[in-house]
């Protein structure tokens, strides 16, 4: 049972590969806020909304992005059905996206 | 002034990270109404960074959750595929729905959904599942290691076809009403695919970043993000989703359901009651 969860052959698991893509973005993220959360509050420069904007901006990113990598991988695999399940996603995303700036 | 304003803010996140991915749900049971009514945040601000913290809560999460094989990556993804259709059907028929309809339909079913997940509140991890003919087909069963129970949990998933229905409309109910990021999905893959209950509100937690995302890009193109505002509540929301998720792989199941089965009858109460109010 559970194939695919197992490692297989040394192919790094796909937990592990979103895991590492996840962990990046929020640490890229997290310091960006802090550095801005701290500018404004310590100095009130007037680059940290940037700064904070970058940060929410990147943090944003981060799940699309793990529905791209997640395809690839899945693709990569050989894994069609899932590699399609991804790309319905992302389509979908992209649809709601360009109706909601319609609006 | 601000200062101190910051760090109210900043604190109240951080409970809501950690409550939000222990429970799988988006925490915005808690922003919402913090922002709005201790410290006069306008509900169009107090929603945008309420729904940025949901990615928060889910990435910050993920990362432990992946590595302790909780999130089920097959699962979600056939899941995503149900809440993706469904948040962009809510949107595309958002004007010609009745509002009061939904929220009585939604909250009666978070009610019942409640009183099940009350029967089962005894069970740290469901009995013996049958799959469906999908399930294995889609390889769906999975397996992790409860550092609570401490030793490997196999388990089979069942009624994928089912589950992937509730899920299209939860995401359009999401779209349609602004509610329910995980609500909906912890109970229908904690009861009707029978998953553990761990594996459900970790994989709730993976798929809440997703369906988030795609609000969050129209928040930001509208302007509705206030970075000094959103900018605390993320921060904050992250942080704690770090600190939730460490607990939560060591908590029983048992006491996880019992947190879920109050905000959900609440989450069901108000529901109805803004159908019927409105």
């Amino acid at each position: 049972m559970n194939r695919g969860h197992e490692e297989n052959g040394g192919v790094v698991p796909i937990e592990m590969i979103l895991a590492r893509l996840l962990r990046i973005g929020s640490i890229i993220a997290a310091i960006l806020l802090a550095a801005g959360i701290a500018a404004m509050l310590l100095v009130g420069a007037s680059f940290a909304p940037g700064l904070i904007t970058a940060g929410l901006v990147v943090l944003l990113a981060t799940p699309i992005m793990r529905v791209l990598v997640a395809g690839v991988v899945f693709a990569k695999e050989k894994d069609w059905l899932f590699a399609l399940f991804c790309l319905v996603v992302l389509c979908s995303l992209a649809a709601g996206v360009i109706l909601g700036r319609g609006e | 002034m601000i200062i101190m304003t910051t760090l109210e803010i900043f604190l109240i996140a951080i409970t809501a990270g950690i409550v939000g991915s222990i429970l799988g749900l988006g925490g915005g049971i808690i922003i919402v109404p913090a922002l709005t009514l201790l410290f006069g945040v306008s509900m169009r601000t107090a929603v945008a960074a309420s729904t940025v913290s949901i990615i928060a809560t889910s990435t910050g999460a993920a990362v432990a959750y992946l590595h302790d094989r909780l999130s089920n990556v097959r699962v979600a993804m056939w899941l995503e595929m149900g809440t993706a259709t469904g948040a962009l059907t809510g949107a595309l028929v958002a004007g010609y729905i009745s509002q009061r309809l939904l929220f009585i339909l939604f909250g009666a079913l978070l009610a019942y959904s409640g009183y099940n997940m009350f029967k089962s509140r005894k069970a740290e991890l469901p009995g013996e599942v049958v799959p469906d003919r999908i399930s294995k087909r889609l390889n769906l069963a999975g397996s992790y290691y409860d550092q609570l129970l401490r030793r490997r949990v196999d388990y089979q998933v069942t009624r994928s076809i089912p589950g992937l229905i509730i899920m299209y409309f939860s995401g359009a109910a999401a779209g349609l009403l602004g509610i329910g990021a995980g609500i909906f999905k912890v109970p229908a893959m904690d009861q009707v695919m029978r998953m553990p209950f761990k594996v459900s509100t970790a994989t709730s937690n993976f798929m809440i970043g997703v369906t988030a995302a795609s609000g969050a890009v129209v928040y930001f193109a509208r302007g509705d993000v206030k970075p000094l505002i959103a900018g605390p509540v993320v921060l904050g929301v992250l942080l704690g989703a770090l600190v939730g998720a460490r607990l939560m792989v060591r908590m029983r199941a048992t006491t996880i359901r019992k947190l879920f089965i109050p905000l959900i009858i609440y989450t069901a109460i108000m529901m109805i009651y803004k159908g019927i109010s409105q």
